[in-house]
């Protein structure tokens, strides 16, 4: 079952209310979201997915305050996007690593600390979902080391494969302590391999940390293996077409990827995608 | 189980003196001697047929090895011309580069005018700034600044747009502000196109010194003026040497960026072997 979180707090710590999101394409509007509502309770691991050009990534970046949105709001903690950014609230990990490649592993990790400075006078204490205890937070080192980058704290990117690389740019976001992790399919351009052992990296470091997650995918089965929830999102115009609450134990293990209860999850959420194209198909897509 | 990839070994001593005996293999310089060594004899063939075009390279070397103290003296002063200002130069286009990059403003109101002065030859300015700065040292730092100041600008105004939009999604992510992302991101950013631009202007600035003192003959110190002198008293082997010179100062600048560069830009793909 997913686990309740010991103090219960379990209301909407991002929320995304009616959120509609037009783009001038020349002649034409593209309706990137249309009425969206997504809420993400504190400390929960959720995965968006859907089809190219359902709107996800646009989500996130009204998340995270990248863009805003046409109609509609989006609250982090009960703060504007903009406010969260002022108090560092929120690591962001794009699709591409977007290392700096003059400084080492180390250096990349380390560098948000030294932008915004008056961020921690300004804001709530640095995220401590499950603070007690924890060697983590606070510590780029260990994040690192625990991620499998311990051998190369002093490479630089170019020196890196690219699912160490995408690491990296996973340890700079969490090295923020932040309140939301917001994640744009960063594990797209890694070969199968690579993006397994990548997943069980995060996850190890997530179970330990607990940040509150919003993780954009194209993958089912990466979806499934990593949430708590999965939010479906269709396309033509962007919207929410449902969520499957992933009910998995965790920790979990590379032997889950094999476990009939995972292929029940991928199932459900296939049928979510499957029924929600076929609704837009018939509604003269 | 490990699933982690392999990373790629360090460089230790050994691999780095294999580099050099690498560097040192006549498949590697020998090309370039081949080469010398032809353009040598055909200097030697030509000058031996029409000796009021090309003086003999033995007479060239005669004359540098007859009054060393010239050559050096002058060559002092050209290159002196030369440096203050490519310093000057690269120093007001990387301020102006910065300028343009964080306010279209400026942008519109000064690119403009660095065009215009870019496609105006230098070599019709010179005697104007002659005329307004007098026979010292000022005319000729100027133009040279003037030849180092465009490439620079329009190379460096260039990098520092280049930071990737990603990586600057990040950075806004966490409230960063303009002068953490010109510090943190642009500087370093530009810096491969800064260099790009000074491998080109270090050996330029010379060009804008003698061509001032072409402007400005027989008044001043420098080797444009030995050569505008003795090409008016048919001395060509004084102007060969003094041409002599300046292609050593050129390879020598040159030699002086790209050994800087290789140090600073060390993390990048332009400087992989």
């Amino acid at each position: 079952m997913v686990e309740q979180r010991a103090d219960g707090d379990e209301q909407a710590f991002v929320a995304v209310r009616d959120a509609c999101k037009v783009y001038d394409d020349g002649p034409r509007h593209v309706t990137a979201l249309h009425h969206v509502d997504l809420e993400v309770p504190r400390g929960r691991f959720v995965s968006v997915i859907g089809p190219s050009g359902c709107g996800k990534s646009t989500l996130l970046r009204l998340v995270a305050g990248l863009e805003e949105p046409d109609s509609g709001e989006v609250r982090i903690c009960g703060r504007t996007p903009a406010h969260a950014a002022e108090r560092k609230m929120v690591g962001f990990v794009p699709q591409t690593p977007a290392l700096l490649p003059w400084l080492d592993v180390l250096g990349n990790v380390r560098v948000l600390e030294k932008v915004n400075r008056a961020a921690r006078r300004r804001g709530p204490e640095p995220s401590r979902a499950a603070p007690e205890r924890c060697d983590l937070a606070g510590d780029p080192v260990a994040l690192l080391r625990r991620l499998g980058l311990g051998e190369v704290l002093h490479r630089r990117p170019g020196q890196l494969s690219g699912g160490m690389q995408q690491r990296t740019a996973i340890a700079r976001a969490f090295a923020l302590q932040p309140q939301v992790l917001l994640m744009d399919e960063p594990f797209s351009a890694l070969d199968e391999f690579t993006r397994e052992a990548a997943q069980l990296q995060l996850l190890d470091v997530w179970q330990e940390l607990r940040t509150t997650v919003v993780f954009v995918t194209h993958s089912i089965t990466e979806a499934v293996l990593l949430s708590d929830t999965v939010v479906v999102m269709a396309a033509g115009p962007g919207r929410v077409a449902g969520t499957v609450d992933v009910l998995l134990d965790r920790p979990r293990r590379s032997g889950l990827l094999d476990s009939a209860a995972l292929h029940e999850h991928e199932h459900r959420v296939r049928e979510l995608l499957s029924s929600a194209w076929h609704a837009g198909a018939g509604a003269g897509r | 189980m490990s699933l982690q990839p392999r990373a790629p070994r360090p460089r230790p001593a050994a691999a780095r003196a294999r580099t050099w005996a690498a560097a040192l293999h006549p498949r590697v310089w020998s090309p370039t001697l081949v080469a010398l060594a032809v353009a040598a004899a055909v200097w030697s063939w030509v000058a031996r047929r029409s000796p009021y075009v090309l003086p003999a390279p033995g007479s060239v070397v005669e004359q540098l090895a007859g009054d060393p103290g010239l050559y050096l003296v002058n060559a002092w002063a050209t290159l002196s011309e030369a440096l203050l200002g490519l310093a000057a130069g690269a120093a007001a286009a990387f301020a102006v580069a910065v300028a343009v990059s964080e306010s279209v403003l400026l942008r519109r109101a000064v690119m403009p005018l660095a065009v215009v002065l870019n496609v105006t030859p230098v070599v019709a300015i010179a005697p104007a700034l002659v005329v307004a700065f007098g026979f010292g040292i000022l005319p000729k730092v100027v133009v040279a600044a003037l030849t180092t100041f465009f490439p620079v600008l329009m190379n460096t105004a260039t990098g520092l747009r280049s930071v990737p939009r990603e990586v600057l999604q990040v950075f806004r992510t966490v409230h960063a502000s303009r002068w953490d992302v010109l510090v943190r991101l642009r500087f370093p950013s530009a810096l491969p196109f800064v260099f790009a631009a000074l491998r080109v202007v270090f050996p330029l600035s010379l060009v804008g010194a003698i061509v001032a003192e072409f402007s400005a003959a027989g008044a001043t110190a420098g080797l444009g003026t030995i050569i505008k002198v003795a090409a008016a008293n048919s001395q060509l082997d004084r102007v060969f040497a003094s041409i002599g010179c300046l292609a050593l100062m050129g390879a020598l600048l040159l030699l002086v960026v790209t050994t800087v560069e290789r140090r600073v830009l060390s993390w990048h793909s332009s400087q992989a072997r």
